[in-house]
């Protein structure tokens, strides 16, 4: 058993290493080739798209590796690799909960809290879905992106070779559940897959679950973006009634008022403002603007306001 | 814009909830551990004791123990 768990954690801490900017790359590749982004990459969201996956990398990871080398052992003098015993399965089920629950609440605070909206807007505002706007982040929303200080916590008390397979599991699963290609398609087509379908579409993130977030409506029975949180899990939208699975992909993505701010201010809200009018990130615009089509004077619908799903109502479209 | 009364109380019952959830695996692990009756922890701190080194950089003898 200890024999095998040391090459698990072998096949994890090479995967880590090159696996993850390989796996972006392939599915990138075989996204272009396949013409899956059909020609809705004009240049300014080339830029966005470009500059939010260069620029974190650039200034935040220092950041992040000072506040693990050198604030941690400040903060917690003493505490390094203190919990080096634990199992490295207990380990990865600890650090898998803790990571991701905790970005399932990030993400969730910024769709149901109005004044945090508008850090998360820029991952939102692509009309396509793919690898090309997977990074697709404001700054400051990276910045204090929580889990990272957690799992930089976790590995600084010992539980590195865990943080490293969850890592590299999340990213696969939040990478494809992303990408434009809807590998789980077969899922919902043969009839023999579908009790796959349905454990895997309640476990993890799937293509349409999380094309589903990125729709441009919301309510119409595909595409939802009040809900549907979940980033390697979905049991969280599950577990807490945020969920909807239709099993089918939105026609359109991103936002319906969405007129292309510019790539600084969706890089750099509030620093940057955008020229656009009336935009969300606009230095006189509102902190939400409803959609298009709600947008007449007795609407009171927010982007933001979330549903209650009922556990009948989850599922609705092949209960 | 204020959140909606209904979204605040929604979070704090599942914020509750989450707690649960985050301390559910640890429990788990220390249940199993009463169970089987394993201290992995105790195997650790032998391990450290076992593998002290015999010369150290505070060694004035720097490696020598003449």
């Amino acid at each position: 058993m200890e024999a095998t768990i040391e090459f698990i954690k072998k096949i994890v801490d090479n995967l880590n290493g090159f696996g993850f900017p390989f796996l972006v790359f392939f599915i990138g590749v075989l996204e272009f080739s396949f013409g899956l982004y059909k020609k809705k990459w004009p240049k300014n969201e080339r830029w966005v798209d470009i500059t939010c996956f260069a620029l974190p990398r650039l200034v935040l990871q220092p950041a992040f590796a000072y506040y693990a080398l050198h604030f941690l052992p400040f903060a917690l003098p003493g505490f390094k690799n203190v919990f080096s015993w634990v199992p490295f399965l207990w380990g990865f089920a600890i650090i898998a909960v803790a990571d991701d629950l905790t970005q399932y609440w990030y993400h969730r605070l910024h769709h149901e809290i109005p004044w945090l909206w508008r850090f998360h807007r820029t991952h939102h505002s692509a009309s396509y879905m793919g690898m090309a706007m997977a990074s697709r982040q404001n700054l400051i929303y990276t910045l204090f992106f929580s889990q990272i200080y957690l799992t930089a916590a976790l590995v600084y008390l010992g539980l590195g070779i865990p943080v490293i397979a969850v890592r590299v599991i999340k990213s696969t699963i939040t990478t494809l559940a992303h990408s434009s290609i809807p590998w789980d398609k077969p899922f919902y087509k043969y009839k023999v897959l579908h009790p796959i379908a349905w454990v895997l579409e309640r476990l993890i993130s799937t293509p349409a679950t999380h094309h589903a977030h990125h729709a441009a409506t919301t309510d119409d029975g595909v595409g939802y973006y009040k809900g549907n949180f979940g980033n390697m899990f979905f049991l969280w939208d599950i577990t807490f009634g945020t969920a909807l699975i239709s099993r089918q992909y939105p026609k359109a993505y991103g936002i319906s008022h969405y007129e292309g701010d510019q790539w600084y201010a969706q890089l750099l809200w509030p620093i940057f403002k955008s020229k656009v009018a009336g935009s969300e990130l606009a230095a006189d615009g509102p902190v939400v603007r409803l959609d298009i089509d709600k947008e007449a004077p007795a609407g009171e619908a927010s982007r933001t306001s979330a549903i209650q799903l009922a556990p009948a109502e989850i599922n609705h479209a092949y209960n | 814009m204020k959140i909606e009364q209904a979204t605040k109380e929604r979070i704090i019952r599942n914020v509750a909830l989450s707690l649960f959830i985050y301390l559910l695996p640890i429990a788990l692990m220390f249940l199993t551990f009463t169970i089987t009756g394993q201290r992995p922890w105790e195997k650790k701190t032998q391990k450290a004791a076992n593998t002290k080194p015999l010369t150290n950089k505070t060694n004035l003898n720097n490696g020598s123990n003449d």
